[in-house]
């Protein structure tokens, strides 16, 4: 990603940096989508360190007597039936929820990135690491014919539910993603002539393949990060929704929104509106932020 | 005659595939943390049952031999016992599959039947309000929770305003379920001509299949609308266009070459579609194989479970497999 600025004359390194974010703010002005998903990232973060100790009531602790409260100055989201905050509950919900996306999602890149060089950069090669680019491929193929869901479920229930299993079962998921898009890019970077060059610099198959070909062929996947965190948060929240993620009361979106389920049915809305909003608008701006980087990084897609 | 060749060569494919899933799915309960035959048998299980269980898993023998020993059971419909519903797993699943089924491929269906002429309608008529709103309703669809959705729509249209019924199941508990035919009870009820059933069992179908068409949809309406959209633009479109062909016939090439990748798409929404119909099962306590799947999880009934993986796996590469052989009968490039 070098930037040419003034006809790419020689410039020092301060000044392409500033070029480059330059460039930047003016491609993400033009994206409002873009900047949405911003402010959602910086929002869920600074909720995921402050939440709970800005939060108005304790988010574990029920009041007395003061259950299933509309909405009101008092309670900005109202109580859920054992009389918990919901408002104190939904902005502290972040910290366990990206923490569980945030280690299953850095697990299942770093996994599948490794894995993705692997596979791309032996595919139709001889001999053993041939042998290893299929049976990735293959091993890919097998996880993704059980449908996500039901396979993060088998995982969870056979381990039993908690926190440590949910990342681990959501990281398993993710590794083919990670994966298959890694090893599209190192189809196109091991074609490039500096790779040869390397070659000829009689550097051993092995480091060209992590020292050259990997940092040029992390694009994608760094792309990806944004959408997986989205999508993990949104399988945590579902598993909890079940009971098979994270254990009430702690406060988590999914869990909330099935504490709330019933209260649906009797016309007691703000239980499971409200984590569900939230849920929803995290992983819409998670997915958007994706959206923006994939084109950022796709010089055609720029404008 | 190219076509059964295609499809021998597809299906002999399915051997291997069919290998690995149970292997994986026989070494799932090797992830339980302790006995597996103690945790399999259940809390209530006595102590002759361990012993009897122990001996069929094969535990003290050697892999390969538990794992013959499981596919053997497997092909003979023996799925375990289910400590929780004391019944055999292989008739849990019977009794459950078929509303799983209605409620997966009727969303399915409306999916396609709506989805496709939406896409290809989108895809014509660029940068008008409709545009607007499918764009807002594709970004939505793809980040909201389907249970969240589902509850919604319970809200709506049972509590606030009670037009339908509320998340009781496939039927009124007023109302004698029909004879069992299909055992997927609108279909029952209507092969029976029992129409107060019917009413009751359409009724009772339209918001779990309003969720999960609402959200899987939109899977189906963006892949049809970038397709036609390349296909407008293509070479043999465009030379159409300049020999002066109607418009609707121009449309007609390029929906004709867009369907085949729309297929697999179909087929993806029906692989996502069985995990969706897990959540909107729980949501509406809809009694299906999803229900069922995380109750066992929920009250630690392995064996049902891992039935209910290796079944998922199983529709997957169907599902797959019939994507394929769609593919191939479609597709105007290969003729047969």
């Amino acid at each position: 990603m070098t930037t040419l600025v003034d006809g790419g004359g020689p410039q020092s390194r301060k000044e392409a940096a500033a070029a480059e974010f330059r460039n930047f703010l003016a491609f993400a002005r033009r994206r409002p989508g873009f900047i949405f998903g911003l402010c959602v990232v910086v929002v869920t973060v600074f909720l995921a360190i402050c939440g709970p100790y800005i939060a108005p009531y304790h988010p574990e602790r029920a009041l007395p007597g003061a259950g299933l409260q509309p909405p009101s100055g008092q309670h900005w989201m109202g109580t859920d039936v054992s009389g918990m905050d919901v408002f104190s509950r939904v902005i502290s919900a972040p910290r366990i929820d990206l923490a569980i996306a945030l280690s299953a999602t850095l697990i299942a890149f770093v996994g599948g990135v490794l894995l993705g060089v692997v596979s791309g950069f032996y595919a139709g090669a001889r001999g053993i690491p041939r042998v290893a680019s299929e049976a990735i491929m293959r091993g890919a193929d097998i996880l993704q014919a059980f449908p996500v869901f039901i396979f993060a479920l088998a995982l969870v229930g056979f381990r039993g539910p908690g926190t440590e299993n949910v990342i681990v079962a959501l990281a398993f998921l993710n590794i083919p993603y990670f994966l298959r898009v890694t090893r599209g890019a190192v189809f196109q970077v091991r074609e490039r002539p500096f790779i040869e060059a390397a070659r000829c610099a009689g550097n051993k198959e092995v480091r060209i393949a992590f020292v050259h070909v990997m940092p040029n062929a992390l694009g994608p996947a760094l792309a990806n990060v944004s959408p997986g965190i989205g999508f993990a948060i949104l399988l945590t929240a579902a598993l909890s929704f079940v009971g098979a993620g994270v254990p009430k009361p702690t406060p988590e979106w999914g869990s909330m929104i099935s504490i709330g389920a019933p209260n649906m049915m009797t016309g007691q809305w703000w239980t499971a509106l409200f984590p569900g909003l939230a849920l929803g608008i995290t992983v819409l701006g998670y997915a958007l932020v994706g959206d923006g980087i994939r084109d950022y990084m796709d010089p055609v897609n720029r404008r | 005659m190219r076509f059964a060749k295609y499809a021998g060569r597809r299906l002999i494919f399915l051997v291997p595939q069919l290998f690995v899933v149970s292997i994986i799915v026989f070494f799932l309960v090797r992830l339980l943390p302790g006995d597996p035959a103690f945790l399999m048998a259940g809390q209530f299980a006595t102590e002759e049952r361990i012993e009897e269980l122990r001996s069929t898993m094969g535990l003290d023998q050697p892999l390969y031999d538990q794992y013959a020993r499981y596919v053997t059971n497997v092909l003979q419909g023996d799925f375990g016992h289910s400590w929780r519903t004391s019944q055999p797993v292989i008739e849990d699943i019977k009794q459950r599959l078929p509303a799983t089924l209605e409620l997966v491929l009727l969303t399915g269906f409306i999916s396609v039947a709506l989805g496709i002429p939406i896409g290809i309608y989108t895809a014509v008529k660029k940068r008008g309000i409709a545009d607007r709103v499918l764009f807002g309703y594709g970004m939505l669809a793809g980040s909201i929770p389907d249970f969240w959705l589902g509850l919604i729509l319970i809200f709506v249209f049972f509590s606030l305003t009670g037009i339908l019924p509320g998340p009781i199941g496939q039927l009124d508990p007023i109302v004698s379920t029909p004879p069992r035919i299909t055992g997927a009870i609108a279909l029952d009820a209507l092969l029976g001509g029992h129409w107060e059933a019917f009413k009751s069992a359409v009724l009772h179908l339209i918001l779990p299949v309003a969720t999960l068409t609402l959200v899987y949809m939109t899977l189906i309406i963006k892949n049809t609308r970038t397709m036609v959209e390349e296909m407008m633009n293509s070479d043999f479109v465009q030379h159409a266009r300049a020999m002066g062909f109607k418009r609707s016939i121009q449309l007609r090439y390029a929906v004709r070459n867009a369907l085949p990748p729309v297929v697999t798409v179909v087929g993806i929404v029906f692989w996502f579609l069985l995990g969706g119909a897990v959540l909107v099962e729980t949501v509406f306590a809809w009694g299906g194989l999803g229900q069922y799947a995380v109750e066992s999880v929920i009250s630690s009934d392995y064996a049902p479970l891992q039935a209910f993986v290796l079944l998922a796996a199983v529709f997957t590469l169907l599902v797959f497999l019939l994507v394929d052989l769609a593919y191939f009968v479609i597709d105007p490039r290969i003729k047969t």
